[in-house]
């Protein structure tokens, strides 16, 4: 891809896959389990298993933006960050502000929770269960199902949360969000020199990430 | 009702707390006459739910132990074969496990809807599709015949699910 000297890369293409992958997946996911699709909801969340897998893994090695460890010290920010936005004087951020990064963590581990209460879960009347629910006895598997449903309305509510402050930004504080995620550009001029870290697309730690999760689907597709 | 209405002078928030408790003790204080009284079968209505509901479980237990063999790679015959064979013998009564009176309207915790006495004859045909399936399922299992064990719990799941869509509480 030609780089646009006016834009810069915000968000790497994994990043973005991802995301968008799991707005497609998580109505999906809640669909066939409301209406009993068991078998599109086992395979269907075993693939976001995978997704979340990748992403967690994608913190501790990807692109700049992706990574935990940076936005753990933008949370030191988050009072004044919010005291900015208070007086309406807030920049944007590159990557995630000290808000965003709360909100991303909330969302990983609620989504990181579903995904593995719901390999050991087993439905009431014991008929359907999760690939790895052979491991657990029926009650242990109920007591995993009870917190994939809870967690859900959990998750449900991150959700909602991480919309509208999106919708927030983009109507109150007339900052666009949502086409960087798509495109993973912004203008450069957003943003001053200092503020930029390198962020560059790291296809060798990629194809790791991307091996170890799918291994890792595989693992639990074929247990037993 | 007269200490509720004392206390509703206290700030909102309390008071609502308080008028919510209230409302709970009188919700259940006439209920728990129902649950105690005692059935034609000798069992109070809450001995009947919790009994009905321990049978269930067993059921789902041996379910369990069905599915996760059929997934597993290598099945183990034996662990299917003991729980294909408790099945029946589980349900083998079923009928007798929801006489009039052990529903919601009793004041015990249970999912068991109304309509299950509002079309007994329907609810009985259901329990007997159970059995049937649950015979086969059984019979499936003895000859050892992973795929027909499979086709077979198929439909004997289809059948707790028919029963399940129209008669228990939808969680």
């Amino acid at each position: 891809m030609m780089a646009d000297p006016a834009r810069i890369l915000v968000w790497d293409w994994a990043v973005r896959l991802v995301h968008w992958l799991m707005v497609i997946l998580v109505p999906l996911l809640w669909w066939t389990a409301e209406e009993g699709y068991m078998d599109w909801h086992r395979s269907l969340g075993l693939t976001m298993f995978g997704l979340v897998l990748f992403r967690l893994i994608w913190g501790l090695i990807g692109s700049w933006t992706a990574r935990f460890v940076p936005m753990l010290r933008r949370v030191g920010m988050l009072k004044s960050y919010i005291g900015k936005l208070r007086a309406r004087e807030h920049g944007p951020t590159f990557g995630h502000s000290p808000l965003a990064v709360l909100g991303v963590f909330a969302l990983l581990a609620a989504l990181a929770t579903q995904v593995t209460t719901g390999l050991f879960s087993v439905d009431i009347d014991g008929l359907e269960s999760g690939p790895l629910a052979i491991m657990v006895s029926f009650e242990t598997g109920r007591q995993f199902a009870e917190i994939h449903e809870l967690n859900f309305n959990l998750l449900a509510t991150l959700i909602g949360l991480h919309i509208t402050a999106i919708a927030i930004y983009h109507f109150v504080l007339k900052e666009k969000l949502v086409r960087p995620m798509v495109t993973g550009l912004r203008s450069r001029s957003d943003f001053s020199a200092e503020q930029l870290p390198e962020n560059r697309s790291r296809p060798i730690p990629m194809i790791a990430a991307a091996i170890l999760s799918l291994a890792s689907v595989m693992v639990i597709l074929n247990f037993g | 009702m007269k200490r509720c209405k004392t206390k509703l002078i206290l700030p909102a928030l309390a008071g609502l707390t308080l008028l919510t408790a209230c409302e709970q003790t009188a919700e259940t204080a006439p209920n728990s006459g129902a649950a105690n009284a005692e059935l034609p079968n000798g069992l109070t209505v809450k001995e009947q739910v919790e009994a009905r509901q321990g049978q269930l479980k067993k059921m789902g237990k041996a379910f369990k132990t069905i599915s996760d063999q059929l997934k597993a790679g290598s099945p183990d015959l034996a662990q299917i074969q003991a729980a294909a064979a408790a099945v029946p013998k589980e349900a083998a009564t079923m009928i007798d496990w929801f006489p009039e009176g052990t529903g919601p309207e009793s004041g015990v915790e249970t999912e068991a809807l109304p309509v299950i006495w509002e079309n007994k004859a329907d609810f009985n045909l259901k329990v007997a599709a159970l059995q049937d399936a649950a015979a086969l399922l059984d019979s499936a299992a003895q000859t050892g015949d992973i795929a027909a064990i499979g086709a077979a719990f198929k439909t004997t799941g289809g059948t707790c699910k028919a029963c399940h869509d129209k008669y228990r509480l939808d969680d």
